[in-house]
């Protein structure tokens, strides 16, 4: 079948870019129409994808288009899109999670001045993780990595007179960019090591599909590391998570928008990408799935400990985002990119619907919310399919991903399977214990809560309807999007991960539905049992603690000391050039009395030196 | 040996007499007068070399009478820049003719 | 007498004479310090300049020196004078440091050229003037200079009638 729509495919990033740029030239004047405008150019971007997208359902070839960007030497830089199965999944994600994080934000974000900032903010932001979905090299894929992280900063410190915000953001910034800077090496380091300096994917997946090609297995480790380093930045995996949980801070749609589809969503989605490099590197990928199988279990551990409704789903979002990376790691393509796919619409739902919470009760902490059921059905229907399909329970779309990753790691590993089986357990605890303590027991007094406007449910309910079905793609027995993605069937029945993973899911949500509604097992007591514990999982096992005093403080000390240098050293030299120049400045104005005669005596004085030293040369 | 050598020496003691006086004296008046004396001293430069030059020519002269033009004209237009000037400062000290810091 | 190889013929003993007459009215009128005593000192060097163009065979530029030195210049300095007003008393809170500057200058540039002017063997003059010295300079001026001639006539007028036209009491300046 033809390529009709993939030949437009630029247009999906460019729309949202120009409503930024329409925003930002106009934001002032425009209010709710900004919004509008931000909201239709998401919808275009998203009937584009879905176009492209039912194209290549229909078989279409893969479609690539680029032009040279900057040609030096043998080495030429280039910019173009690439039109795989792979970006044209995540392109669908962005866009649908985009779009309807448009619309929602029209009714969360009703009351604030700066609403088209915030939209033309949003705009960059899609069109920016648009652009890296597409770009088809690395450079080109960095250059807008980087702009999400741009966008981030700005997002999750768009309230920037909250200091928590602030700094927020700025830790956002600074911890992503210790990944930032290992993409950029390994950039660097394929520049240097590619034959013909090509760093566009097709050439990468030439060579390294090729066994490492002329590129030593060292090397090729030290590549996929490094690439790997700037997923762990963007993906929030230990031990650079620490920014993700703090990036609540910033308005909840943006949570949702990073959480589930494009922030996080695009170190996973460059592994992926990237995919021969650590397949030709058994290293790589073991270190792939153990950092992803060991985040999984401690964000999940972390979670449970929250009191935060918005710091509760960061840390799952850590915790599954660890899952993905396991899938991965162990070798399994489809089982992560699925379980992105599946993940960016519940994890989306379930932030969406904590936001229409957080809207109607003002607060986040769920010690202070309860029995919210009653009152806002909608929110609490959605948020519940959301927390089920987190949890894994069949058949919502959580369990058959979920599923995928577990059956592609007990092949791979036992170990991992267990630990997989573990996470599975404490996600479905954590979010039991999450809905009883908002939706169920006594409303609290005094709270006005009352169901969001329809703008804000209208998409929690589209979520919730995907987060249903969108599992149903791929099942044991049906692995249509594996084949659709990677050309085989990734899944292999196994039963037993199946069984392990609803077993676990279901005792999680019983022992949650004992701890926190029946009241059967006390959950204060259990605390009071192991306090040690509980203040550990409280301060999410002291890493933050840990980084200010090794990192921070160590920096900041630098800081200070390379502050007083520039203030002695650097400003000195300044100074004393500025002192210089006031010196010979002043005494040019004494110079410039005015006198005529001062200024002819300065005349002959020139001739009679100039005459002697024409003359002398002569005489002497 | 012919006297040009003296009459040379006479006319630069007379220019860097007159120059010492345009440095030096505050009246505007004097400052104008050593002007006239400096292109008194060109004025003999030339007519001694119209008379003892290689070639004796009465070009000298010539240049002699525009030169005296010119200082009689200069001489004119200074003296009612000076007058003009007095009526705005009611000073002829150069010391005071400072506009050009301003 | 100086080293000088020369005889003292009557051209000689003129020359001397003259030459300090003018160098003492220069030194004069620097040094006095009435202004008007100035430019009669300096109209008295003028004179004895005149006296050496009789000298050099410069009798027309003689005869205009003193008319226009003697006669135009000097009185428009005395005009000048006394249309302006000069307080002695006031006068000359003394500059050392700018004179002494002024001083040094005067006498290397004095020194230097001096020191071409010995140095300097000049070619013996290879004829003389005509005897009828301004009759030719007539000739002359209204032959080969007469364009120049004409364009200094253009130029006296036009600084004529800029004098006039700056020294012109303007009903402003009025107080």
């Amino acid at each position: 079948m033809a390529t009709v729509f993939a030949a437009y495919a630029w247009l999906v990033p460019v729309l949202p870019l120009a409503a930024f740029a329409l925003l930002t030239a106009f934001g002032r004047s425009l209010r709710t129409t900004g919004a509008w405008v931000a909201i239709t150019a998401s919808l275009g971007s998203l009937v584009l994808a879905l176009l492209i997208a039912g194209e290549r359902l229909a078989g279409a070839e893969d479609y690539s288009q680029s032009f040279d960007w900057l040609v030096f030497g043998t080495a030429t830089l280039s910019i173009g899109i690439d039109v795989t199965n792979l970006t044209t999944l995540m392109m669908v994600i962005v866009t649908v999670v985009g779009f309807l994080v448009n619309v929602y934000s029209y009714g969360y974000m009703r009351d604030d001045e700066r609403m088209t900032v915030f939209y033309a903010y949003v705009s960059l932001f899609l069109a920016s993780m648009l652009g890296l979905v597409l770009a088809d090299n690395l450079l080109m894929l960095y250059i807008f990595w980087e702009l999400v992280g741009v966008c981030s900063f700005l997002l999750i410190g768009f309230w920037y007179y909250k200091p928590e915000a602030r700094d927020a953001a700025k830790k956002a910034f600074i911890v992503t960019r210790v990944g930032d800077l290992g993409l950029l090496i390994a950039v660097l380091l394929l520049f240097w090591y590619m034959p013909g300096h090509a760093l566009d994917f097709s050439s990468i997946n030439n060579v390294f599909g090729n066994d490492g090609g002329t590129i030593s297995a060292g090397v090729t480790t030290l590549i996929a590391l490094l690439i790997f380093l700037g997923a762990v930045g963007k993906s929030g995996q230990f031990p650079l998570h620490v920014w993700l949980p703090d990036a609540m801070e910033g308005p909840t749609p943006i949570s949702a928008l990073i959480h589930a589809a494009t922030m996080v969503a695009a170190g996973v989605f460059l592994v992926a990408r990237t995919f021969v490099i650590f397949e030709a590197s058994p290293a790589a990928m073991a270190t792939v799935a153990a950092i992803g199988a060991f985040t999984a279990i401690f964000a999940a551990t972390i979670a449970l400990a929250q009191n935060d409704i918005k710091r509760v789903l960061a840390y799952s979002t850590v915790s599954q985002l660890g899952y993905m990376m396991l899938g991965l790691g162990v070798g399994s393509i489809v089982a992560g990119m699925f379980h992105l796919f599946t993940h960016a619409f519940f994890k989306a739902l379930l932030f969406l619907a904590a936001g229409s919470v957080i809207h109607a009760v003002h607060t986040q902490d769920i010690r202070e919310m309860g029995g919210l059921a009653g009152r806002m059905k909608t929110t609490a229907w959605t948020f519940g399919i959301g927390a089920l399909a987190l949890a894994g329970i069949p058949p919502l779309a959580g369990f058959w991903s979920k599923d995928a990753i577990l059956a592609a790691a007990l092949e791979q590993n036992p170990l991992l399977f267990v630990v997989g089986a573990v996470t599975a357990f404490l996600t479905a605890l954590y979010m039991s214990r999450l809905f009883y303590m908002v939706f169920a027991g006594k409303p609290k007094d005094g709270s006005h809560a009352h169901e969001s406007p329809a703008v804000m449910t209208v998409p929690l309910v589209v979520l919730a309807v995907l987060s249903v079905i969108a599992g149903f793609v791929e099942t044991p027995w049906y692995g249509w999007f594996g084949e659709w993605l990677t050309g085989e069937s990734a899944h292999h029945a196994g039963y037993l991960a199946m069984i392990v993973a609803t077993a676990a899911g279901l005792l999680g949500l019983y022992l949650g539905w004992l701890i926190w509604q029946k009241g059967t097992i006390d959950g204060k007591a259990l605390a009071a049992r192991m306090p040690g514990l509980v203040r550990v999982l409280e301060r999410k096992y002291y890493i933050d603690e840990f980084y200010d005093l090794v990192f921070v403080r160590s920096l900041r000390r630098l800081g200070h000391a390379l502050r007083r240098f520039d203030a002695v050293v650097v400003d000195g030299v300044v100074w004393l050039a500025a002192a210089t120049a006031q010196a010979v400045g002043r005494l040019n104005t004494r110079m410039q009395s005015g006198q005529l005669q001062g200024y002819l005596l300065a005349a002959l004085f020139s001739v009679v030196i100039l005459v002697l030293a024409v003359a002398g040369r002569r005489l002497w | 040996m012919t006297l040009l050598g003296s009459y040379l020496t006479l006319a630069a003691v007379l220019f860097c007499l007159g120059l010492y006086g345009v440095l030096t004296k505050r009246n505007a008046i004097v400052v104008l007068l050593s002007l006239e004396l400096m292109l008194n001293a060109v004025n003999l430069n030339l007519v001694a070399f119209a008379k003892y030059g290689m070639i004796p020519s009465l070009t000298g002269h010539i240049f002699t009478l525009f030169t005296i033009s010119v200082a009689a004209a200069e001489a004119a237009v200074g003296v009612a820049i000076l007058i003009v000037f007095y009526r705005r400062r009611v000073t002829v000290n150069v010391d005071e003719f400072d506009e050009l810091r301003r | 007498m100086f080293g000088l190889n020369l005889d003292v013929t009557g051209e000689l003993a003129a020359f001397f004479i003259l030459a300090v007459c003018a160098i003492t009215g220069a030194v004069m009128a620097l040094n006095l310090t009435r202004v008007i005593h100035s430019v009669l000192s300096l109209a008295f060097t003028f004179i004895s300049l005149a006296g050496l163009y009789v000298l050099l065979g410069a009798e027309f530029a003689a005869f205009v020196q003193v008319l226009v030195y003697v006669g135009a210049v000097t009185i428009l300095m005395i005009f000048g004078i006394m249309m302006t007003r000069h307080d002695h008393d006031s006068q000359e809170r003394p500059r050392p440091f700018m004179e002494a500057l002024a001083g040094i200058g005067c006498l290397a540039l004095f020194g230097i050229l001096f020191f071409n002017i010995r140095g300097t063997d000049f070619p013996a003059p290879s004829g003389t003037l005509p005897e009828d010295n301004v009759g030719e300079l007539g000739r002359l001026i209204f032959s080969g200079f007469a364009i120049p001639f004409e364009l200094m006539s253009v130029l006296l007028t036009v600084a004529f009638v800029g004098a006039v036209m700056l020294a012109r009491r303007e009903e402003d300046d009025l107080p």
